[in-house]
């Protein structure tokens, strides 16, 4: 326990030393900044494009827009910079040879990935929280809608996937050897999911639609309870990930 | 009391045989030279007491515990010090050794104490300096005073000094000279003067073999060449005084390189005399006559032939 607790304080201590909390932090600023900010002007950015022969006409944006945004940014945006700040999370520390002396310190293998995993969902669950604090104050101000259905579901679905995305990134990480190898493999497991969601039949058990019905919720046209299934499918999935990497590492010739 | 012990290890890396069935003991308070060419399994041999690498068969057991492959529960007991120590660069010494102190457990006011004393010890006090800005020797003084914090019942130390200048290793030395008085080491390299310089026991590694393992006196002794070395005047030796050393019973080998002669004898107590009778029989001018020192060298080069 001792070891874990210090090993989780240097991993802390990492992420501010090397700056990647702070990108974190300042980006998802950014998204939570720019969503309502952008929702509130499209109507006047396209105003001022003048294209011959061609009218566009942009009803009045609400605060769906901005929060259409909002999500629109973290899905895409957000989770590639997730996807470049934790890839490699393990593996750069098995290349560079850092875990050695520690693990004989008596540090147990499991607590490495414990640690681990623990700061990158606890920066996630941070920034992520500034990004929806931010943009809900300022849709407000700009828009001054206060409510929206679902709104709290549909932020923790899209909280709980980037749980999910954050245990992938520690189990490839854990498979493979090299800085970019657990980024490929991550990229490619996305990608099988993204390619899975076209089929209607499995959409409802696949974590992407966590990601992908955020609007869905908030404009009532996806019920909570539809979503449900999804949910506990993500935590066996991202439960099953950690456990590979607790496996995996465990079994890992340094 | 058997501090370490490897029973029959082997360890193979696809078809290649890396370790052969090993068999070793270090016993306490001893310094174990583990001595090998590079590749010879040293590296090997130690991951696998850290429980870093699985034994093909075999097993191995740290102060009568059993060291399980991926379990660190033995490696309470050591102090390890890897041949290349990487450490977090973007942390003072005193951070990385109470990270060090609090994962073994430690108190902090005990990590506290313990860490003045090994930074005065490996000479680091006072050095205000990130570790990424350290050279090679002052982290391989860093890995020492990391690797003395639990004050560990072994301390394994692999090739410490192979990549450092002569003050680099002479320090490294000192150090584990000093420590040697409160703790068992186990040391490898392939350096063979640092291992007399600190060593008491040795066991030799050659390709994945222990070929031989004692008291180093003893296996100096035992294995000894008996050497002399003959310096002459004139630069030619003649070929008679060649042929009539080469036919002496007690003569094994006879080298000669411009006007020096080195030969090798079975047995030097009794028969040192007969090659100075027969210098003199033959009226050959020599500048020196030395009865060389039987060195661990030779003993190694002998041992790997």
């Amino acid at each position: 326990m001792n070891g874990l607790l210090a090993f989780t304080k240097k991993e802390f201590r990492e992420h501010i030393y090397n700056y990647k909390a702070l990108i974190l932090l300042a980006v998802f600023f950014v998204f939570g900044m720019i969503s309502p900010l952008l929702a509130k002007m499209m109507p006047e950015i396209f105003s001022h494009m003048s294209i011959e022969g061609l009218t566009i006409t942009i009803t009045e944006p609400t605060y769906i827009e901005a929060y259409s945004q909002f999500f629109k940014n973290i899905t895409q945006m957000g989770i590639i910079v997730i996807l470049l700040i934790f890839s490699g999370i393990l593996s750069r520390e098995l290349t560079r040879g850092t875990l050695i002396i520690v693990l004989a310190k008596g540090l147990s293998r499991h607590a490495v990935i414990l640690a681990k995993y623990f700061v990158a969902l606890t920066l996630w669950t941070i920034s992520y929280s500034l990004a929806a604090i931010i943009n809900f104050g300022y849709t407000f101000y700009l828009f001054g809608q206060f409510y929206a259905p679902n709104l709290l579901f549909s932020l923790f679905c899209l909280w709980l996937f980037g749980v999910f995305i954050l245990a992938v990134v520690m189990m490839t990480s854990t498979l493979t050897s090299g800085n970019y190898a657990g980024l490929l493999l991550t990229a490619a497991i996305l990608g099988i999911l993204l390619t899975i969601n076209i089929f209607p039949t499995i959409k409802k058990f696949n974590p992407v639609s966590l990601a992908s019905n955020n609007i869905a919720l908030i404009t009532n046209t996806k019920s909570v309870s539809e979503l449900l299934i999804t949910i506990w499918i993500t935590l066996a999935l991202s439960s099953f990930c950690l456990l590979i990497s607790l496996i995996v590492f465990r079994r890992k010739k340094l | 009391m058997e501090i370490l012990r490897l029973d029959h290890i082997e360890k193979h890396f696809g078809d290649v045989r890396a370790i052969q069935d090993l068999t070793l003991t270090v016993t306490a308070h001893s310094v174990f030279g583990f001595i090998g060419k590079n590749g010879a399994g040293k590296t090997t041999t130690m991951k696998m007491i850290m429980g870093f690498l699985p034994p093909s068969s075999g097993e191995i057991y740290v102060c009568g515990e059993k060291v399980n492959y991926g379990d660190t529960k033995t490696n309470r007991h050591i102090g390890y010090l890897p041949d290349v120590p990487e450490f977090y660069g973007y942390m003072f010494p005193e951070q990385y050794l109470e990270l060090c102190g609090e994962i073994a457990g430690q108190k902090p006011t005990q990590i506290k104490k313990k860490v003045t004393q090994l930074l005065k010890l490996v000479g680091l006090k006072g050095v205000r300096r990130k570790i990424e800005g350290f050279s090679r020797g002052m982290k391989q003084r860093l890995g020492i005073a990391q690797a003395l914090l639990n004050q560990p019942k072994l301390l394994i130390c692999d090739e410490p000094t192979s990549a450092l200048d002569p003050i680099g290793r002479k320090e490294i030395l000192e150090i584990l000279s000093k420590v040697s008085e409160q703790t068992t080491i186990l040391f490898s390299t392939h350096i063979l003067s640092d291992v007399e310089r600190i060593c008491d026991r040795i066991g030799i590694l050659d390709q994945g073999k222990l070929i031989v393992q004692g008291n180093l006196a003893e296996i100096r002794s035992t294995y000894r060449q008996d050497t002399i070395l003959i310096e002459l005047a004139d630069q030619n030796c003649p070929a008679s005084f060649a042929a009539k050393l080469r036919s002496l019973p007690f003569v094994s080998e006879v080298v000669m390189k411009e006007n020096t002669i080195t030969i090798h004898l079975t047995d030097i107590t009794k028969k040192a005399g007969k090659i100075l009778e027969l210098l003199a029989r033959e009226q050959i001018p020599v500048i020196k006559y030395e009865v060389l020192e039987p060195s661990l060298e030779n003993v190694f080069l002998e041992m790997i032939k």
